[in-house]
């Protein structure tokens, strides 16, 4: 085989940005997402936008701005921008010390304190929730921790993500071997049918779990989601810059009820957001509970 | 048979072995053709490899081509396209991606190239807890130095050093002396006939210069006990030595003093390991995240930690004393602007990228980090000169490599 002229190989593939286009479509994306484009993801984002551009034949950042802002192709436009800009890395039963910790305290504390009440409804949001992996973990978990008296129990799993591919997909329930590359053999053959296409989740976990498009930084949108008992949030809020973090852990705050837990990833803190929750550290990870 | 990647299979190649699904039946037969309908299943699978019909020479050259160009642009993702210095070495990569194939090397794709999960990892303290000082503080409490370390603190320190002094700290540890003989025989060191001895290396290399490059190599042995499973310590070396070699390299090439700055490569990450040693699940996350998303591990270090490891070595080389014209060095190489000689840090800096283009067509690789085109600019290294760099780095790196790690 001839080997081909490598000197003709440009790294550009797609049209320069100017400044003012760059902050244009940053503050746009920052209004519609929280999530903040930082300089050092310029070039990404002028690769990853410049594939659409490309697909939609248009010639400049600005008219794809025009789009992304006209009624007729808002949505869609919309749609298609928060694929390119969100990541979906995720798994069932991700971080099992984390969930553990989960489940001894947040779960067990709240099934006691709504036992002793007499009310037996649970809400637990999970925030972020990608292709659905973590919702499900969730309502797996309670199965194994109610067993069967879950069937005394009112339980809603909220489960919300930016992406309506990503939620399509977690409605569908089917997934394929990276999804359970951090879930023990026994919960997958307990929880999940296999068929020709990939792992189908169980309908009764399904059941729990109610999945729909919500954006962190629409508020409306989040004062409609019932009052949790536990929020969950993990590698989400990595993306946001100090504000929006500070906003998003306030409407997770607002959100619980008096008494509620927040989980957050592993590595992620709010202790520097000066918040009104209270941090709980166990072995296993951090929780954050709202004052009673 | 054709092991093709799911991603790179397109609609109308032919399935040669039956795939079976997770229930034990096949999800298609061979012979299936593929389709969009049968492509979203296999997908959904995620399965690493999909046999189909046709060999590797069957593949077009255009198609390799675009294959490897989108193979090699991913790890460009974070530089200046319009900047003259990496679209040289983009092209470099791409002929080097090229030759690895035509060996018969397989391009990795997306899904292979993610970190595994290290699940069972706990850190040593919480996040928001922890500030770096706290980190370490920890690290440097425990330490026990060698003993080489120490005495040639001293030797650098005092002004009446003499050759004779370095000689005899070095000689007298082995590990050490035969690490620097094996460096300073290298090639790509330039010098004139065999070295024989530490006291040949000191009047040929200069005594700093010496003492420098032995208090770089006495401290590869400080960081042994790092979890394996956490990271490859062979890798991780391999990798700062290709920096140092480029290092010394550019900083021939434009006219600075090399020997300091191949020490300035070498230790140039040393800030990752104390935060592999002390926080070792958040910093598997960091390189999932740069790993799983494409984004340079410093970029993925601040993100997920809230610092990264510039601020670690700082403060790190600080407690240790180290000598103050390094320590700016290997902790400015990200930000050369920032530090009192910004040539010397930009060296590193562009060390580090060529490091890291020069892995990619093996197995080691990130995204490069880049460079402001002020930096490269400030630097006046010539751009015809990545290949010839290149050539030399590739030809010493496995020997120097295997006496290191």
């Amino acid at each position: 085989m001839d080997k081909p002229v490598f000197q003709s190989l440009s790294l550009r593939k797609s049209p320069r940005i100017s400044d003012s286009e760059f902050v244009q479509l940053r503050d746009f994306i920052y209004d519609m997402t929280g999530i903040f484009i930082k300089e050092v993801r310029r070039y990404l984002l002028e690769s990853r936008l410049g594939r659409r551009l490309r697909e939609l034949g248009v010639d400049s950042y600005a008219d794809y701005y025009a789009r992304l802002t006209h009624p007729l192709t808002r949505e869609a436009e919309l749609t298609c921008l928060f694929e390119n800009i969100t990541t979906n890395e995720t798994s069932f039963f991700r971080d099992q010390k984390q969930l553990e910790m989960f489940r001894s305290y947040p779960l067990n504390e709240s099934i006691k304190e709504l036992k002793t009440r007499g009310r037996k409804e649970l809400n637990i949001w999970s925030a972020g929730c990608s292709s659905g992996e973590e919702p499900y973990t969730i309502a797996m978990i309670l199965y194994e921790t109610l067993k069967m008296s879950i069937m005394g129990w009112r339980i809603r799993v909220t489960a919300g993500d930016l992406s309506p591919a990503m939620i399509r997909k977690a409605r569908e329930g089917v997934y394929g071997g990276y999804s359970f590359k951090t879930t023990p053999d026994e919960m997958r053959n307990k929880y999940f049918k296999p068929t020709a296409s990939g792992y189908r989740v169980h309908p009764k976990v399904q059941k729990l779990c109610e999945f729909d498009l919500i954006n962190l930084n629409d508020r409306p949108a989040i004062k409609r989601i019932p009052p949790s008992h536990i929020i969950f949030c993990r590698n989400v809020i990595i993306y946001f810059d100090d504000d929006m973090k500070k906003r998003v852990i306030q409407s997770f705050y607002d959100n619980l009820i008096p008494g509620g837990y927040l989980i957050l990833g592993h590595s992620e803190n709010i202790h520097a957001l000066g918040t009104k929750f209270k941090t709980v550290r166990k072995i296993g990870g951090i929780y954050y509970q709202k004052p009673e | 048979m054709i092991n093709a990647c799911v991603e790179h299979l397109e609609p109308g190649m032919r399935i040669a072995k039956d795939i079976i699904g997770p229930n034990g039946e096949a999800a298609f037969r061979k012979g299936q053709v593929i389709d969009e309908g049968v492509l979203e299943t296999l997908r959904g699978l995620d399965l690493a490899r999909v046999p189909v019909e046709g060999d590797k020479s069957a593949v077009s050259e255009e198609a390799l081509l675009t294959r490897i160009e989108s193979y090699v642009s991913d790890f460009f993702q974070y530089v200046d396209p319009d900047s003259e210095a990496f679209i040289e070495l983009y092209r470099l990569v791409a002929e080097r991606v090229w030759d690895a194939v035509g060996r018969g090397w397989d391009i990795p794709c997306r899904s292979e190239r993610t970190a595994r999960n290290v699940e069972h990892m706990r850190d040593l303290f919480f996040k928001g807890n922890a500030s770096v000082e706290d980190l370490v503080r920890h690290e440097t409490s425990l330490a026990s130095f060698p003993g080489i370390y120490v005495r040639l603190k001293k030797v650098l320190d005092s002004p009446t050093s003499s050759a004779a002094d370095v000689a005899k700290v070095v000689t007298a540890d082995p590990g050490v002396s035969s690490k620097l003989l094996t460096l300073v025989n290298s090639p790509f060191f330039g010098l004139a006939g065999k070295v024989d001895s530490v006291s040949h290396a000191v009047s040929l290399v200069g005594l700093r210069e010496v003492a420098t490059i032995a208090l770089g190599i006495s401290t590869i042995d400080y960081f042994k006990d790092i979890p394996k499973e956490l990271v490859d310590l062979c890798q991780f070396w391999r990798h700062s030595l290709s920096c140092a070699v480029f290092a010394k390299l550019i900083a021939k090439a434009v006219g600075v003093s090399s020997d300091r700055l191949f020490t300035a490569g070498l230790l140039h990450d040393c800030g990752r390991l104390i935060m592999y040693k002390n926080l070792p699940y958040a910093s598997v996350q960091s390189l999932i995240h740069a790993r799983g998303d494409s984004v340079p591990l410093v970029e993925a270090e601040r993100e997920v930690l809230g610092f990264d490891h510039q601020e670690v070595a700082s403060l790190l080389l600080e407690q240790w004393g180290f000598p103050d014209d390094l320590k700016v060095i290997i902790s400015n190489h990200h930000n050369p602007e920032r530090a009192a000689d910004s040539k010397e840090a930009a060296i590193v800096q562009l060390a580090d990228n060529m490091a890291n283009a020069a892995a990619i067509s093996s197995e080691n690789m990130f995204v490069l980090p880049g460079m402001s085109d002020a930096a490269w600019s400030a630097l006046g290294f010539p751009k015809e000169k990545f290949v010839e760099l290149l050539g030399e780095h590739d030809r010493d790196i496995d020997d120097i490599t295997k006496v290191f790690v």
